[in-house]
């Protein structure tokens, strides 16, 4: 569908000038070659704009190739936001909190475990609780529940979820700071005692790969990935938790919209001046539930390493389990980038989108300052996976961000309408992967078709140098909610 | 007059309802929303909750209602199936009778997030009552 009005840049960028929409403070840039802007749909253009109209926002309103319409903020969506004239908006991380992936290297090679597929997604389907309803294995005390909220990724290697080393190379080593579990409502601790180490539902995933193409020797090596390994792919967030975070802090920015007269084209896009009280306490609150986020896919991994032990016979030098990166993509942060030659404090929204910082970053681990940050990008769950890395390009261009996955390109409804009398996961088997799912219409919801085409939102970024391709990962068994 | 439709949204999910009264709203909301997750009809013994959203905003204490039952069911697994709804001076009174979730048994359909602000719309046209809610999935 052509929208009127976008202005194509160049073969990967189109614009949504400043009077697509009224009320627009500056202009929109959607990354999408000539494929995907055919697939674009007049609501999503219309939230890049909305989001161009908040106050205080700093250069254009971005979204990435995996663009499809949110609530509020597009999905795929980035903005910036000056610190001290701009805003935060909840709906501009969206529900879940932190929802991000991790991706796992193995010494395995494919065909090591080529008879053995089926065991490892049983095991990892009864091991890693899925699914409406599916409760974990630990009853959070009250006391414990802080501490996650204060400690992240790193309360769970405290008691014997994984090593130290794991943190290292986990995106703000797995805890970000300033979370004040004092600003948790008692409804989010309900929702979330009994989550920990859950995948949930919908497009959350765990995924065991290989690696089927390298486009960057060098990078793969320094990413300890080699073609034919055996990967595993994690896909959840900040569970009930997370999402009760945004409900109560949707109504606060409700009130906060009156008090401080700021005109909305969409309530969803409820919002605070970043430097107000409603604020400081939505990111202390948001951050308690990023923690939440990591610790549950610090949790979860641990789980896939005892599932594979297990299933293989084998011990943890023999499987050379670890972790390449963990990245968020719902989330904002505090930081620093350069606009128009000059060093400014941001707050970057990413809803949907990526964190790619450049090599030589000083958020980077030092495993990842030559080759930039490792960027994990999930597609459907019968085509592939990619890692990117981050790019200087990126810093200039995208306040360091890039694509989070494929999107989707059919509706629920129209999914399961296409899936009527199919049996996906024989289709799925017959290309060679296994999956398993606890929700009835999950698989019809999920199947490939559903989603854009991973390798067209990838190259886009590529092409467009928000960030650079480094392998394929190709998917061999799958379990889903 | 109580019509419930299912409105198809790329990622999400949301409701279209009419109704002859506000409270026969409200409860097609708890309806819908509830069909979403799971086949209520075949959902275990009987409980009762009650649950009170204050005075505001129509709108507003639509989606309050809406997120105070998907907190009932993610924290709880409770689930309604019936719904009586009362107003007080604006105030939502509401009885609730369900069951409780079991995964092992009952169908596991979508895992609703929250009830979104997003294009939400709450109207009367001449003598019956029209909303709009999507959903989070």
């Amino acid at each position: 569908m052509t929208i009127q009005g976008l202005k194509r840049i160049d073969s990967n960028r189109v614009e949504v000038p400043m009077g697509y929409k009224k009320g627009m403070r500056t202009k929109g840039v959607i990354y999408v070659d000539a494929t995907l802007e055919a697939e674009l749909d007049k609501d999503s253009v219309d939230q890049v704009a909305n989001v161009a109209s908040l106050p205080g926002i700093v250069g254009p309103s971005l979204a990435m190739p995996d663009i499809h319409r949110g609530y509020g903020f597009t999905i795929g969506g980035v903005a910036a936001f000056d610190v001290t004239e701009g805003i935060i908006s909840p709906g501009g991380v969206g529900y879940d909190i932190n929802c991000g992936v991790r991706l796992l290297r193995s010494s395995l090679r494919k065909g090591d475990i080529a008879a053995k597929i089926s065991d490892l997604v049983n095991a990892l389907y009864r091991d890693i609780p899925s699914g409406v309803g599916s409760k974990g294995q630990l009853r959070l005390s009250a006391q414990d529940h802080r501490k996650v909220l204060l400690k992240g990724a790193r309360w769970a290697v405290e008691q014997g979820f994984g090593d130290r080393e794991d943190l290292d190379h986990t995106e703000s080593l797995g805890c970000i700071e300033g979370a004040d579990p004092a600003l948790i409502s008692s409804k989010a601790y309900e929702r979330g005692k009994a989550q920990l180490g859950t995948l949930g539902s919908g497009n959350h995933f765990t995924e065991i790969q290989h690696v089927d193409e390298i486009y960057d020797d060098e990078a793969a090596r320094s990413l300890g990935l080699f073609k034919g390994q055996v990967t595993v792919m994690i896909h959840t967030g900040s569970r009930g938790f997370g999402h009760q975070v945004c409900t109560d802090f949707l109504e606060v920015m409700q009130r906060a919209v009156i008090k401080y007269s700021i005109e909305l084209p969409d309530r969803e896009l409820a919002c605070a001046p970043f430097d107000s009280p409603e604020s400081r306490d939505y990111m202390a609150a948001m951050k308690s539930a990023a923690n939440y986020a990591w610790a549950n896919r610090q949790m979860i991994m641990h789980w896939v390493k005892e599932s594979f032990m297990r299933v293989l016979n084998a011990g943890p030098a023999a499987i050379g389990m670890s972790l390449v990166y963990d990245v968020a993509h719902n989330m904002a942060k505090v930081e620093e980038h350069i606009v128009n030659g000059t060093k400014r404090k941001l707050v970057v929204h990413r809803k949907g989108a990526t964190r790619a910082f450049a090599p030589g970053h000083p958020e980077l681990p030092p495993a990842y300052q030559h080759t930039g940050q490792p960027v994990i990008i999930p597609g459907d769950m019968g085509r592939a996976s990619f890692v990117l890395l981050g790019t200087a390009r990126g810093m200039e261009e995208s306040f360091g961000s890039t694509c989070h996955g494929a999107g989707r390109a059919l509706s629920r409804h129209q999914a399961m309408k296409q899936a009527k009398g199919r049996a996906i996961w024989r289709e799925m088997e017959d290309r060679g992967i296994i999956v398993r799912a606890t929700g009835r219409s999950t698989l019809a919801e999920e199947m490939p078709e559903a989603y854009k085409d991973i390798s067209t939102v990838v190259n886009v970024v590529h092409a467009a140098g928000l960030s650079k391709k480094v392998a394929r990962l190709r998917p061999l068994g799958v379990i889903k909610g | 007059m109580k019509e419930i439709e299912y409105l198809d949204i790329s990622g999400d999910v949301g409701l279209r309802l009419r109704a002859g009264s506000l409270e026969e709203l409200f409860e097609a909301a708890a309806e819908g929303m509830a069909s979403l997750i799971t086949d209520t009809s075949a959902l275990g013994e009987s409980e009762q909750k009650e649950v009170v959203i204050p005075a505001g905003r129509g709108d507003d204490v639509l989606i309050a209602w809406l997120n105070e039952l998907v907190f009932l069911f993610d924290a709880y697994g409770f689930i309604g199936r019936d719904f009586r709804v009362t107003f007080h001076k604006g105030e939502l009174r509401a009885s609730v009778s369900g069951g409780t979730f079991n995964p092992a048994v009952n169908e596991r359909n979508l895992l609703i997030k929250a009830a979104t602000y997003h294009n939400l719309c709450l109207k009367k046209i001449n003598s019956h009552w029209e909303a709009t809610v999507v959903f989070d999935i």
